[in-house]
């Protein structure tokens, strides 16, 4: 009986409360609790999950207070992003703007300036929300995860990381710490399209593309697309189509054809199955032309 | 006649709440609490139909909860709603039901220490229900031989029984429509399913109770009207109405939903009896979601006109989907024939509205009350109908408007005026104008994947529910008017001003009137005991009924000052003058061209205090005798993008009647508010419900009912208000209202822009981007 239950506004659950200060006392704690604790690393999904008694943790972990987890690096050919660090830290990042402008755009369409202003780059990661606009861009720029636990770390590619929705491969005891994400080659074009029911939603789908070109010849393609299919994903096949080919009109809807197969959309609240599948097509033909101008325009200026 | 030149009137000023506001220091009945208060917290259905067969509240008693069940509650049937006279009041509910009618209708009650706690303690209930039929449908509700959902209900003490659920019905005739069809030319006839939108007011439903030593009660709580909150308690409870106080807070928006006193009011009230301690109780946007929506219909409308384009007859037939109880369909269906019989002269016509009980969340007035959903269909169905006789629709809208001497239907068929006051046409031509409606081209011209159309649609709403005659609607107001010792006026008002700023125009009609600096007004949040009845802040009616009691109120203040004055200045008071004065920031009462005769409001209040004189105050009970329409109309433009299927408006012109303008900045932005609820309405909002579980398919989560914000507006500079120049005798300093005008006509200028962009029509709001593609395509197919 949900209706008695499940609200926005009370949270009649009781916890144990933990803030620690460094990555390796989270780390104990971790350890010590495992599956009973909660990570939280900005509340905005955790706190309503709670609430709307989806979970009903006996220990949170806020690690939103861990320092070392705030950071914003720019390492010869490599951004490396705390996992604690705010959405709207991202998008006021020069570093990130100036080199990553397309994680730049998706970090600015989630939510509203309250929702940027909790929500972290990990916490939208580990909620593993098939709606994320963070992963598409981060799927292109193949970014990989660090995990950190009592027993040592490990760097997962991001795109073996979600399982499905609200799952990542994680174990109890690990924490997410760093986002690595490569800088792309000199000369990719990238591009991030979001259709959504208003400008603060959760995308009915979103897509994230980079390329590079030789001439007109495609170098490197990467797509990603959010809320079609039960994770983030890549769209491998659809990339075939176009890698090594020329770029044409052609080739575009062979490869946006082939991407509308690829996925796997669903019928919910925010969509139909049918209007996924057909704002796909659109979403990955602008997406395409939006980074290939990019390329284009990169050419002239640079 | 003779363009009066105001001080305070038109002017551009700081809202008196503002800084308050815009800090988070203004209390709302949500910041209020108590000593030794207690939280609240309500038990719901979780089945659209059912029957509570055994209740247990043991186990919440034994960690402390107060409990209350519909065992404890008054049997006493009710209508919340108490703005119609008692043979339009049809009531069916108590305060707490053993036969839940909708999934969160309430069956209990807890009341805690803490708000975790009584959370707790609900959950520790145990009820045992029966399910029945639920009838998620109003067409197969009225089939004959389903159950129904109220046996009978209570009509001025009259039980009249219920057929087929239907909760009332009402039919109009005009002329012959058989002659008037025959006459047409050209005859079309469509079907409209509006949608069923919840009012998403910032405030959700509040209240709080403290119990008195004498028996009585204190009340806090979101309501529109603080009288009728308390002439209900009254109802329900047999308190004397000298004992129960409902006192006003901030109130954070409404949108017509707090028109009647909300469902959690009794029922905190029973609890705060209960537990003899005070009791506040605070509704989740969840449980908001799950307590009102606004009314969904189902219209067929059929209008026959000639080729040189006048209408000839109409038919309307309107099924309103009411929900569980009525709460005002009655003088819904009234007004909806009003609000149609009130857009264009119909000649021969026939109207039928019947209202139908489903196992849904009751609806309530919104923003419009029926007018924004008959519009759409109206305003749109005459874009056809114009199409057809190839005449442009704005010339055709022109020749058959209801304007200046016409009678106007302000509240249904039992409250008619005379129009006195009208810019209709200045709207419409000055907008045309502006929006460059003649180059917005025909569908069929526009190419390319992103394209444009502009669409127009006009409207009006009742300034108040005034009439000649008594009628069956109650609406009169009053005020206090009293001047300080030290020359300030304190102001008392029962009116609620739910967010628009309906203060504010009162403290400058006063100012006005008085001849005092507007700073020097003090408006007194005040309560049922410290004021005189006020009906409720709906209909639009707070500025032209309100302001008129306020007025009236000053007028009489400022003829006793003026009469004392004369003494001391040994002048006819007719001679004298007040004006307000920056230097002594006060009222000054001068004699024209008479230099040195003069003194201050505060030097006569303080002469009339050492002289005995007494205190200069009036308080006055007005009822207006009309309700005179206030215009609108706006033109649209929007960008359909034919791919996604994603409309974007892009530039708004939108034009007002409202006689004089009081507040310019917060009339301009009743037209943008108005623009984005009505743009909501045709794009985005609904409730729709799970047939599995008969309950809303979103379950009440806000994140799931989307509105339009501000980064999907227009931008501010392409959005162009601009108000007529007109003037209503009836109305205070020439003003009307503006509230619901503003949002009337919007939905049907969309969908009208969104026909001159891709040349389709829909008929089922809201117009998502699913749809759109899809009749895209089904057009392509052809």
């Amino acid at each position: 009986m949900y209706i008695n239950r499940v609200n926005t506004k009370i949270l009649p659950v009781e916890f144990k409360y933990f803030a620690p200060k460094t990555v390796s006392e989270a780390a104990s704690i971790l350890n010590r609790y495992g599956e009973e604790v909660r990570i939280l690393a900005g509340g905005t999904d955790l706190l309503v999950k709670v609430k709307q008694r989806l979970i009903e943790p006996k220990y949170i972990l806020n690690v939103k207070g861990i320092e070392e987890l705030r950071f914003i690096e720019d390492r010869s050919g490599e951004i490396g992003v705390g996992a604690a660090t705010k959405l709207s830290e991202l998008v006021g990042s020069e570093i990130i703007k100036e080199k990553l402008p397309v994680l730049h755009e998706a970090a600015e369409a989630v939510g509203s300036v309250q929702i940027r202003n909790m929500g972290t780059i990990g916490g939208n990661l580990c909620n593993a929300s098939p709606a994320s606009d963070l992963a598409p861009p981060l799927l292109v720029l193949n970014t990989s995860v660090k995990a950190y636990s009592s027993s040592g770390e490990r760097v997962i590619p991001l795109e073996k990381f979600f399982l499905g929705p609200g799952e990542t491969v994680l174990k109890p005891d690990e924490l997410l710490v760093e986002i690595k994400i490569p800088c792309p080659p000199e000369g990719t074009g990238m591009s991030f399209l979001k259709v959504a029911r208003t400008s603060m939603d959760l995308a009915k789908a979103n897509v994230a593309v980079a390329i590079k070109l030789d001439g007109n010849t495609v170098k490197l393609c990467r797509i990603a697309m959010g809320s079609v299919a039960p994770t983030p994903i890549r769209l491998f096949q659809t990339e075939k189509i176009l890698l090594g080919s020329e770029f044409t009109d052609g080739k575009i809807e062979r490869a946006v054809q082939t991407a509308s197969e690829e996925i796997k959309p669903i019928t919910d609240i925010r969509s139909t199955a049918e209007y996924r599948r057909e704002v796909s097509k659109v979403l990955v033909r602008r997406a395409l032309k939006k980074a290939y101008e990019r390329v284009k325009e990169g050419e002239i200026n640079g | 006649m003779a363009k009066k030149v105001f001080s305070v009137i038109g002017k551009r000023t700081w809202r008196k709440d503002g800084v308050a506001k815009v800090t988070g220091k203004i209390k709302f009945t949500h910041d209020i609490s108590l000593p030794n208060m207690l939280y609240g917290r309500v038990l719901k259905s979780p089945y659209p139909h059912a029957r509570v067969r055994s209740i247990d509240v043991s186990e919440a008693e034994k960690i402390g909860a107060i409990c209350l069940t519909f065992k404890e509650t008054p049997k006493v049937k009710y209508n919340e709603r108490l703005v119609s006279v008692p043979e339009a009041t049809y009531k069916d509910r108590t305060v707490l039901t053993d036969k839940p009618l909708y999934v969160g209708e309430p069956v209990a009650a807890v009341a805690a220490e803490t708000e975790e706690k009584a959370q707790r303690a609900l959950e520790l209930i145990k009820v045992e229900y029966e399910t029945l039929e639920p009838l998620m449908d109003p067409e197969e509700a009225m089939k004959p031989g389903k159950p129904l959902l109220h046996e009978s209900v209570v009509v001025a003490d009259r039980v009249v029984k219920v057929e087929n659920n239907v909760a009332c019905k009402l039919e109009i005739s005009e002329g012959n429509i058989e002659k008037g069809f025959g006459e047409a030319d050209v005859v079309v006839e469509r079907e409209y399913k509006t949608n069923r939108r919840y009012h998403l007011q910032l405030e959700t439903k509040t209240v709080i109770c403290k119990p008195e030593i004498d028996g009585g009660v204190t009340v806090w709580c979101t309501t529109q009207s603080i009288h009728n909150t308390r002439i209900l308690l009254h109802q329900i409870f047999g308190i004397p109405l000298s004992k129960i106080n409902v006192k006003k807070a901030a109130l954070g928006g409404s949108f017509g939903s707090s028109i009647q006193t909300n469902t959690i009011v009794p029922i905190c009230v029973a609890l705060a009896l209960k537990a003899r301690r005070p009791v506040k109780l605070v509704y989740s946007r969840e449980e908001d979601m799950h307590d009102h929506c606004c009314y969904q219909v189902i219209l067929r409308l059929k209008l026959g006109a000639k080729r040189n384009g006048l209408l000839t007859a109409g038919e309307m037939h309107v099924i309103v989907d009411i929900g569980g109880h009525q709460i005002q369909a009655y003088p819904l269906l009234g007004c909806m024939a009003g609000w149609w019989v009130s857009l264009y002269k119909i000649p021969n016509l026939k109207y039928k509205g019947i209202a139908v009980y489903t196992n849904k969340v009751p609806s309530c007035a919104m923003r419009g009350f029926g007018n924004p959903q008959v519009t759409w269909a109206v305003e749109t169905l005459m874009d056809e109908l114009a199409e057809k006789i190839s005449m442009d629709p704005l010339e055709f809208k022109l020749k058959n408007y209801v304007g200046l001497g016409d009678i106007f239907w302000g509240q249904g068929p039992t409250v008619k005026s005379v129009i006195t006051s009208c810019g209709v046409e200045e709207i419409l031509r000055k907008g045309a104008e502006m929006v460059g409606w003649n180059k917005r081209g025909e569908p069929r011209e526009k190419r390319g994947r992103v394209r444009r159309g502009i669409g127009m649609a006009r409207g009006f709403h009742t300034s108040g529910a005034g009439g000649p005659l008594a009628g069956q609607t109650v609406d009169y107001s009053g005020a206090t008017v009293k001047v300080n010792e030290d020359g300030t006026i304190d102001y008392l008002t029962a009116l609620m001003d739910c967010g628009q700023g309906d203060y504010d125009t009162h403290a400058k009609i006063i100012a006005e009137e008085l001849g005092v600096p507007l700073r020097n007004i003090n408006v007194v949040l005040t309560d049922t005991r410290s004021t005189v009845y006020d009906v409720c802040t709906h209909a639009s009616r707070a500025t032209y009924v309100g302001g008129a009691a306020a007025l009236k109120a000053a007028r009489e203040v400022k003829g006793k000052l003026l009469e004392y004055a004369s003494r001391v200045l040994d002048v006819n008071p007719n001679a004298l003058k007040i004006k307000p004065d920056e230097e002594t920031g006060q009222g000054v009462i001068y004699i024209e061209g008479v230099p040195g005769k003069s003194l201050t409001i505060g030097e006569l209040a303080s002469l009339a205090r050492h002289k005995n004189w007494g205190t200069f105050a009036a308080t006055v009970s007005l009822r207006q005798v009309k309700c005179p329409p206030h215009f609108t109309g706006y033109f649209v433009e929007v960008e359909v993008d034919t791919e996604t299927g994603v409309v974007k408006p892009l530039r708004i012109v939108a034009g007002a009647d409202i006689g004089t303008v009081i507040n310019p900045g917060l009339a301009e932005g009743q037209m943008h508010g108005g623009f984005a609820m009505g743009l909501s309405m045709a794009l985005h909002e609904d409730t729709p419900y799970n047939p599995e579980s008969g309950d809303l398919t979103n379950k009440g989560f806000i994140t799931d009912y989307k509105v339009p914000t501000a980064a999907d507006m227009v931008d501010v500079e392409d959005f162009k208000v601009f108000f007529v120049d007109t003037h209503e005798p009836t109305g205070p300093f020439g003003a009307k209202g503006i509230g619901e005008g503003a949002t009337n006509p919007v939905a049907a200028a969309v969908v009208n822009a969104i026909y001159n962009a891709i040349g389709v029509r829909f008929y089922e709001l809201p117009i998502t981007p699913e749809k759109i593609v899809k009749a895209l395509r089904e057009k392509e197919g052809k």
